[in-house]
C-alpha cells in the first residue's frame, strides 16, 4: 500500500519538478520570475488534446507536436513583450508573465468548447500493471519514465551540444559571453522558448492523469517551492525538490489529518526558506 | 490640488450615473485599497523589494477584525489589533530575505500567501473556512456605521492619516536609507546602514497599513471568504501601485480608482457590447491581463508619469 502512495506520489513530484525546472531554466538565464508557467502548462495539454480530439492525430504525434508549438509560442512572447523586461527590475517580468497567463486563461476560458466538457488523453494501455503486490498505474509509470528521459535529453544538452553551453554560460555572465561570441538576445529567447516548452510537456503528461481544464495551471503553484527547495538556482536540485515536494504532500495525505496535504508544499517552502535559505542542498554542507 | 479637483471631479461623476451613496460606497473601497497600496508602496518604490504577498497582510488584517468583533470586542478597538497582525506577517515574511535579500523576499511573502490562504481555509472552527464569515458593521463607541457616507468618512479619515505619516517615514533617516538601499545596496551598506534591519521595518510598516486596510475591508465587505484574499489580490495591488507609479506616494490613490472602477468598467463595455458574449469570464481576465501587460510595456513609470 505505501509503495502504492509512494509511487503516486513522485508522479505528482515528477511534474512539479519539470515545472520547478522551466521556472529555474527562465530565471538563470533571464533573471526574471515567471508567472505564467502554470498557464503554459494548460495550454500544452490543450494543444495535445485539441491535435487528439479535433484533427484526430495519434498520441506519439500530438504530444511532441503541442510542446514544440509551446516552444514556438514562448519564442513569439518573448519577441513580443519579455524582451522590454530586460535590464528593469523584478516587478516588471513579474507583472508582465502575471497578464500574459491571465490573458492564456482567459482566451482558453473564453472558448466554450474547453469549458463544456472534460478532456482526458486516453493511454492505448489503461490496465493497471500489477508488479508483486503493488499496482502501477501506466500514467504514473508514463510521468516518471518520460521525466527521467527528459532529464537526461537536458543534461546532454547543457553539456554537450553548443546552444546549452551558451545558455550556461550566458546564466553565468551575460557580458563575458558576448565577448566570446555568444549572443544574449539569442539566448533570451531560447530560454523563454524552453521553459515555455518544457512546462508544455508537463502539461501533456498531466493530461492523462487529471482532467484538461482552464484552471489546472494551479499545480504550477507546487513549483515555486519546490524550486526554493532546491535553492532556486540548480537545475538538478529543481527536480529534485520537486520529488521531495510530491512524496512529502502523498505521505502527508495518508498519515497526517485531512487538508494538511495541501498546506504541505508551502509549509515546506517557508520552513526552508527560514531554515536553509539557498536551499537543502546546502543544509549539509559547511560554509 | 489639481489631484484634489480631479478626484472631486471624479466623485461627481460617479455620483451623477450611479447615485450618491453608490459613489460613496466606492469612495469607502477606493480609500481601504489606496491604504493597502501605501503600504506597498514603501516596501516596493521605497525600500525596492517585492512583496509578492501584500494581500495576506490584509487577509490576516481582515481575518483578525472579524474574529474580534465577532467575540464582542469592539471594533474601533480591535483595528489596532489587525494592523499589528499585519506588521507580524511582515516582519516574518521578511526574516528569510534579511540575509539574502532580493528574489528572497519575493519567494517569502509568496509562500506567506499561499500558507495563508490555506490556512484561513483549514481553520475552520475559527475563520468559517470555505463557508466564510460574517463581519458585523464597524462601531465607533455607540455609533454604528451603516451608511457610505460614515464609511467614507472613516476610510478617508485613516488614509490621510496614513498619507500624513508615510510622509513623515519618507523625509525621515528610515525613509533615506530606504532608497539608499535601494539604489545602491554596496553604497548603503558602506555608509554604515543595516539593509536587512531597515527593510525588515518596510515590510512591518508596509504590513502595518495592509493589516489595517484589511480590518476596514473586512467591515465594508460585511462577509469573508479565504479565495477574496488569495494570489490575485496580492497581484492586484502591485498592479495598483505600478499604475500610480512605484516611487509616488499619491500614486496608491490613484491606482485605488482604477483597480476599483475597472470590473466595473468592463461590466459596462459587455453590456454596451452584447456579440462579444463569448465567455463572460473569459474576457474579463483577457482584458485584465491585457490592460498589465499593456501598463507594463508602455508605461512603466505609472500611468500618469511617462516613460523616461
Amino acid at each position: 500500500m505505501l509503495a502504492q502512495v509512494l509511487v503516486g506520489g513522485l508522479a505528482a513530484g515528477c511534474v512539479y519538478g519539470l515545472v520547478a525546472l522551466s521556472f529555474v531554466l527562465i530565471y538563470k538565464a533571464t533573471r526574471s520570475v515567471s508567472f505564467m508557467q502554470g498557464e503554459l502548462l494548460m495550454l500544452g495539454a490543450f494543444s495535445a488534446v485539441v491535435l487528439v480530439e479535433a484533427l484526430g492525430w495519434p498520441l506519439w504525434a500530438a504530444a511532441p507536436a503541442a510542446v514544440g508549438l509551446l516552444f514556438g509560442l514562448g519564442l513569439a512572447l518573448e519577441r513580443a513583450v519579455l524582451r522590454r523586461a530586460i535590464g528593469q527590475t523584478h516587478l516588471t517580468p513579474v507583472l508582465m508573465t502575471f497578464g500574459l497567463g491571465l490573458m492564456i486563461r482567459g482566451a482558453v476560458t473564453g472558448v466554450p468548447q474547453a469549458t463544456h466538457r472534460m478532456h482526458r488523453l486516453q493511454l492505448p494501455w489503461e490496465q493497471p500493471i500489477a508488479l508483486g503486490p503493488v499496482q502501477l498505474a501506466p500514467e504514473h509509470l508514463l510521468v516518471i519514465l518520460a521525466t527521467v528521459a527528459a532529464c537526461g535529453a537536458l543534461a546532454l544538452f547543457f553539456r554537450h551540444s553548443r546552444a546549452g553551453l551558451a545558455l550556461r554560460a550566458c546564466s553565468e555572465d551575460a557580458g563575458v559571453a558576448a565577448i566570446l561570441g555568444v549572443s544574449p538576445s539569442a539566448m533570451h529567447a531560447l530560454a523563454w522558448g524552453m521553459g515555455a516548452a518544457l512546462a508544455a510537456f508537463a502539461g501533456v503528461l498531466l493530461a492523462p492523469v487529471t482532467f484538461v481544464e482552464p484552471g489546472m495551471g494551479v499545480v504550477a503553484l507546487k513549483a515555486f517551492p519546490a524550486a526554493v527547495i532546491g535553492g532556486l538556482a540548480s537545475l538538478p536540485g529543481a527536480v529534485l525538490g520537486g520529488l521531495f515536494v510530491g512524496l512529502s504532500e502523498a505521505l502527508a495525505g495518508r498519515y497526517l489529518p485531512d487538508g494538511v496535504k495541501d498546506l504541505t508544499a508551502y509549509a515546506l517552502m517557508l520552513g526552508v526558506l527560514l531554515l536553509f535559505p539557498r536551499g537543502l542542498g546546502e543544509a549539509g554542507r559547511p560554509r | 490640488m489639481i489631484q484634489l479637483a480631479a478626484l472631486a471631479a471624479l466623485f461627481a461623476l460617479a455620483a451623477l450615473f450611479g447615485g450618491v451613496a453608490n459613489a460613496l460606497a466606492q469612495a469607502a473601497f477606493v480609500a481601504t485599497f489606496a491604504l493597502a497600496g501605501l503600504g506597498l508602496v514603501l516596501i516596493v518604490g521605497q525600500s525596492g523589494q517585492l512583496s509578492l504577498g501584500h494581500g495576506a497582510t490584509m487577509a490576516l488584517g481582515a481575518y483578525a477584525q472579524g474574529v474580534l468583533v465577532a467575540a464582542g470586542i469592539h471594533g474601533a478597538l480591535a483595528l489596532p489589533v489587525a494592523a499589528l497582525a499585519g506588521t507580524l506577517a511582515g516582519i516574518v515574511a521578511s526574516i528569510p530575505g534579511r540575509r539574502l535579500g532580493g528574489l528572497f523576499f519575493a519567494m517569502s511573502t509568496l509562500a506567506l500567501a499561499l500558507v495563508v490562504e490555506e490556512g484561513l481555509l483549514r481553520l475552520v472552527p475559527l475563520t468559517g473556512g470555505a463557508a466564510g464569515l460574517v463581519v458585523p458593521p464597524l462601531a465607533v463607541v455607540d455609533w454604528r456605521l451603516h451608511s457610505p457616507a460614515a464609511q467614507a468618512a472613516v476610510s478617508l479619515g485613516l488614509l490621510g492619516g496614513a498619507v500624513w505619516m508615510a510622509r513623515r517615514l519618507r523625509d525621515s533617516r528610515l525613509g533615506r536609507a530606504w532608497r539608499a538601499g535601494r539604489d545602491d545596496e554596496s553604497a548603503a551598506a558602506a555608509v554604515g546602514i543595516d539593509l536587512g534591519h531597515v527593510r525588515m521595518l518596510a515590510f512591518a510598516c508596509g504590513g502595518a497599513l495592509g493589516g489595517l486596510a484589511g480590518g476596514l475591508y473586512a467591515h465594508w465587505l460585511g462577509f469573508l471568504s479565504p479565495e477574496q484574499f488569495g494570489l490575485p489580490l496580492s497581484f492586484e495591488l502591485l498592479m495598483l501601485v505600478f499604475i500610480g507609479g512605484v516611487r509616488s506616494l499619491s500614486g496608491a490613490l490613484w491606482g485605488a480608482v482604477v483597480i476599483v472602477s475597472l470590473p466595473q468598467a468592463i461590466a459596462a463595455i459587455r453590456q454596451a457590447v452584447p456579440w462579444l458574449e463569448f465567455g463572460a469570464a473569459g474576457l474579463e481576465l483577457t482584458i485584465f491581463g491585457l490592460i498589465v501587460v499593456a501598463l507594463v510595456m508602455w508605461r512603466p513609470a505609472g500611468l500618469w508619469q511617462a516613460a523616461r
